[in-house]
């Protein structure tokens, strides 16, 4: 069996816009527990158009780490079910998402929750837990 | 019937199945109201420095805090009752301290135009019975406010609407994501891009003055001439709309303005987060963001995230929030270094890093009270189940006594 050369190689990484959204399943898990794994599993996730997985080279189910200046998470990557017009993924509100949000408020206190910058790449590394996120 | 507490929608019409003290079915609530009265899992136990304790101790340790800090804020009040909300005030007032609540960083902005009366407004019973151009826009309702297309806006018969959506309404989505709303809104979604709301309110407003749209033409004139020609129309404004509009929000009054037959209705989540921007408004003037003293002073430095940003507060008292999980790690290192003091029913992210936590009674289940619905109908809540937790009413009551 040849060497896994991938292994060796970092993992190519791809800009993209993220925007957040909620969901009726993850508030729902939320009000049972928000330790638990039924809100990890809807909280830990990015979609995307397949477009732009084709475009990565990403495929549904694969980890990627969603990194920028304020935060790194790991979280699984699913395609979207819908037509995507491209150039935006999507995750739901959560602890997670929350963890790439800017600082930047123009001093008006509302951050944008909603408008994130990412580097994305395929890692190997387990989905960040809730507990790592509120360690600092 | 009783009321859940799920989202600001507080539907009235829940029916609760009892056995042995607890409550073991809902019927009619949507998937996210049965789970509140399905409760949490883990309930909040008293504690002082991550040690449990009994109550009394833990709001022994509270007041002592409220009384030794120099720059205090109370934040959260959205998942409390008006009577609550109320207390929090008071406190605030006597303690000369900042208060702020989750429409900080939520809907304050369209609220407080609504309760300034900028925007024409309605209720949810005008929405069914007379309206016939529904705009969802940057709301996904489905999601947030379950049933709000099925009680009042999109599927049911109303007064003089009695041929529902096959005929009498037209419900429209205005997102950047097509969400389960907007595929309700078949036909009538307009995508747009991220951060693209006010680009788009341009258009639509040129449109509607007889010009030709920069921005799809097409689309726009036929938006325009729908929105034109609606007897009842209304703009469920949604906080996608809201986060994309924030630093230019009075955008979205000069469209209402020439739409003389819409009304604008702020899409809430937290069950009473209105019910505090209504009580701090009337107190105030201002509906969040304001420090009390000789006078009440209302600042954007007030902000809860501002706050924490700049450090500017040395400890924090939080009823109902949990700020650990909804808002940006970027600016929550201040949180480590404060004695925040956590009153809740449930365990949450920020109850872990906590100086004290207070165990509360879960409104809508185990304590009534009243709410403010998104509509600005105020609506009771009833206490569902017999417990023998103290409400935040009484625990806030209890902090003031301690003082
Ligand atoms: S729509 Fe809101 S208030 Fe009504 S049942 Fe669902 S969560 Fe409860």
């Amino acid at each position: 069996m040849g060497m896994d050369v991938g292994k060796f190689m970092k993992n190519p990484e791809y800009e993209i816009k993220l925007t957040t959204h909620r969901d009726i399943f993850q508030v729902e898990a939320l009000e049972y527990d928000r330790f638990g794994d039924e809100y990890k599993k809807h909280s830990a996730v990015v979609v995307m158009g397949k477009d732009d997985m084709n475009k990565f080279g990403l495929k549904t189910g694969d980890r990627v780490r969603l990194m920028n200046s304020f935060g790194s998470i790991v979280v699984e990557l699913r395609e979207s079910k819908r037509e995507e017009p491209g150039g935006l993924a999507f995750m739901v509100n959560s602890p997670w998402s929350n963890a790439l949000v800017s600082d930047e408020t123009g001093g008006r206190g509302i951050p944008e929750f909603k408008n994130i910058n990412a580097k994305i790449s395929r890692t190997k590394d387990e989905i960040t837990t809730i507990e790592s996120l509120i360690d600092r | 019937m009783v009321t859940c507490t799920g989202c600001a929608l507080l539907c009235e019409d829940i029916e609760v199945v009892l056995e042995n003290g607890g409550i073991k079915e809902s019927r009619n609530a949507c998937r996210r109201g049965a789970a509140r009265f399905r409760g949490c899992k883990n309930r909040l136990a008293p504690s002082v420095d991550k040690k449990q304790t009994d109550i009394d101790t833990a709001i022994k340790k509270a007041a002592e805090i409220l009384k030794n800090a120099k720059s205090l804020m109370l934040f959260g009040w959205s998942n409390s009752t008006c009577e609550a909300q109320a207390k929090g005030i008071q406190l605030a007032k006597k303690l000369n301290a900042a208060i702020d609540d989750t429409s900080s960083f939520c809907q304050g902005l369209l609220i407080e135009r609504v309760l300034q009366k900028k925007f024409r407004t309605c209720s949810l019973e005008d929405v069914r019975n007379r309206a016939d151009v529904l705009v969802y826009w940057g709301s996904d309702a489905q999601d947030s406010q379950p049933r709000h297309l099925s009680r009042f806006s999109v599927f049911p018969r109303g007064e003089s609407r009695q041929r529902g959506y096959e005929e009498d309404r037209l419900a429209i989505a205005i997102d950047v994501r097509e969400s389960n709303t907007a595929k309700i809104c078949k036909g009538h979604f307009y995508r747009i891009p991220l951060k693209g709301d006010r680009e788009f309110i341009l258009a639509l407003m040129e449109a509607l003055v007889g010009k030709v749209p920069k921005y799809d033409a097409k689309r726009m004139l036929e938006l325009a001439g729908i929105m034109k020609k609606a007897e009842f129309g209304v703009i469920f404004a949604g906080i996608g709309l809201t986060y994309s509009i924030k630093d230019d929000i009075d955008i979205l009054v000069s469209l209402a303005d020439m739409l003389p037959n819409f009304h604008v209705m702020p899409m809430v989540g937290h069950y009473n987060m209105r019910g505090f921007n209504e009580a701090l408004f009337k107190e105030t003037g201002f509906v969040n963001r304001v420090k009390f003293g000789v006078k009440p002073v209302h600042d954007n430095k007030y902000a809860v995230v501002e706050a924490l940003k700049s450090k500017s507060i040395d400890a924090l008292l939080i009823t109902g929030s949990d700020p650990l999980s909804s808002l940006p790690r970027s600016i929550l290192s201040h949180l480590a270094s404060i004695p925040v003091i956590c009153i809740d029913p449930c365990v949450t992210l920020t109850s872990k890093i906590a100086a004290v936590t207070i165990p509360a009674a879960a409104s809508g289940l185990e304590c009534g009270g009243s709410a403010v619905r998104m509509d600005g109908k105020v609506i009771e809540i009833s206490k569902v189940v017999e417990n023998s937790y103290l409400t935040d009413a009484q625990i806030l009551t209890r902090l003031m006594e301690g003082l």
